[in-house]
């Protein structure tokens, strides 16, 4: 691959939800932490799971499986920690994943249409079609909307 | 140019540990700040002092009590916080508000070092709830903010409705007599 063609193309990290795989842009993604303990306490905010601690920090986890998937996802062995923005400064944010991560390499396509606003593109890694998640689409995406399990997944 | 040491000082100043009271509702723990409590009694003892709201204005106030000729809303933790209701066996009588909070029971006493801000992930009626959340031994746990239990909004529709009782209690008391 030349150098041109690289500069066309951007970096993502590939993560599993459930059975699915996603993809977040590379640069808003600090680490991928183990699965320590999930602090509960009672709240109103849609989404938010809880919050763990991870050094030093409190972070807030967004259980983001059941806009994913249309269901809760089985055991977690993850959690992605990614930076949310708020204004001109970032939160580390949570979400729990089934599955190691991957970086990759790709060019973005457009999302299939009619699909929601928290999908904002395509990738072909290799054989397999990525859908390449808003992270802030995501996060903040309204649970009387249509959950996402209606899609035929992206296997090809 | 900053001076070192003045930091420092800061530094030791942010880190004056707090004395809190650790208590429990629907197995749910939170801290409470030791000095905005005032009395802490058992259900029991307060069972006499209760007055019971007529027709409650709020699923989480249905009595008041009194103490020092001061007339006190009791809050239900559990539904405060949307929790499953239990049944309390203490009542927090919060200092400088007119709350009585009712709760399963008091943990411990602990100090904690910092009150960290809830994260901005959390845009709901937690805001009013808490002060943050603290680092107890191994555990995040939600720091109460006193206020939060009524609004001013809340307070006014209360004094309203139980004046308005008393009125007429002591309009039937006179009619008695």
């Amino acid at each position: 691959m030349t150098g041109a063609e690289n500069a066309d193309r951007s970096s993502f990290v590939l993560l599993q939800v459930g059975e699915r795989r996603f993809a977040l842009p590379s640069e808003i993604v600090d680490e991928l932490a183990p699965p320590v303990r999930l602090h509960t306490f009672p709240h109103t905010s849609a989404l938010v799971a809880g919050v763990i601690v991870r050094r030093g920090h409190i972070v807030p986890v967004y259980d983001v499986a059941p806009t994913l998937l249309g269901k809760e996802s089985p055991a977690h062995r993850f959690y992605l920690i990614a930076q949310r923005t708020f204004d001109k400064s970032g939160e580390a944010s949570a979400i729990p994943l089934n599955g190691e991560c991957e970086l990759a390499t790709a060019e973005v396509q457009p999302p299939g249409e009619g699909r929601p606003a928290y999908i904002s593109g395509t990738l072909e890694i290799g054989e397999e079609t990525v859908e390449l998640l808003n992270f802030e689409a995501l996060v903040t995406h309204q649970s009387d909307e249509p959950a996402d399990a209606s899609h035929p997944g992206t296997q090809s | 140019m900053k001076i070192a040491s003045q930091d420092a000082g800061k530094s030791r100043r942010a880190r004056r540990s707090e004395p809190v009271i650790l208590f429990s509702v629907a197995h749910q723990m939170f801290a409470v700040s030791a000095d905005s409590v005032q009395e802490i009694r058992s259900t029991d003892s307060m069972a006499g002092a209760a007055n019971e709201i007529a027709q409650p204005l709020l699923a989480k106030v249905h009595h008041t009590i009194e103490r020092a000729h001061r007339k006190y809303y009791v809050v239900n933790a559990c539904t405060h916080f949307n929790l499953p209701v239990t049944r309390p066996t203490l009542v927090l009588i919060l200092r400088q508000l007119r709350v009585a909070v009712l709760v399963d029971k008091i943990e411990r006493m602990a100090e904690i070092n910092a009150v960290y801000a809830l994260p901005r992930a959390f845009i709901g009626d937690e805001r009013r709830w808490y002060r943050g959340l603290a680092h107890v031994a191994d555990n995040v746990i939600p720091v109460i903010e006193p206020t939060g239990f009524l609004t001013r909004e809340e307070f006014l529709a209360l004094d309203r409705v139980t004046k308005a009782a008393e009125s007429q209690r002591e309009m039937e008391g006179a009619v008695q007599a």
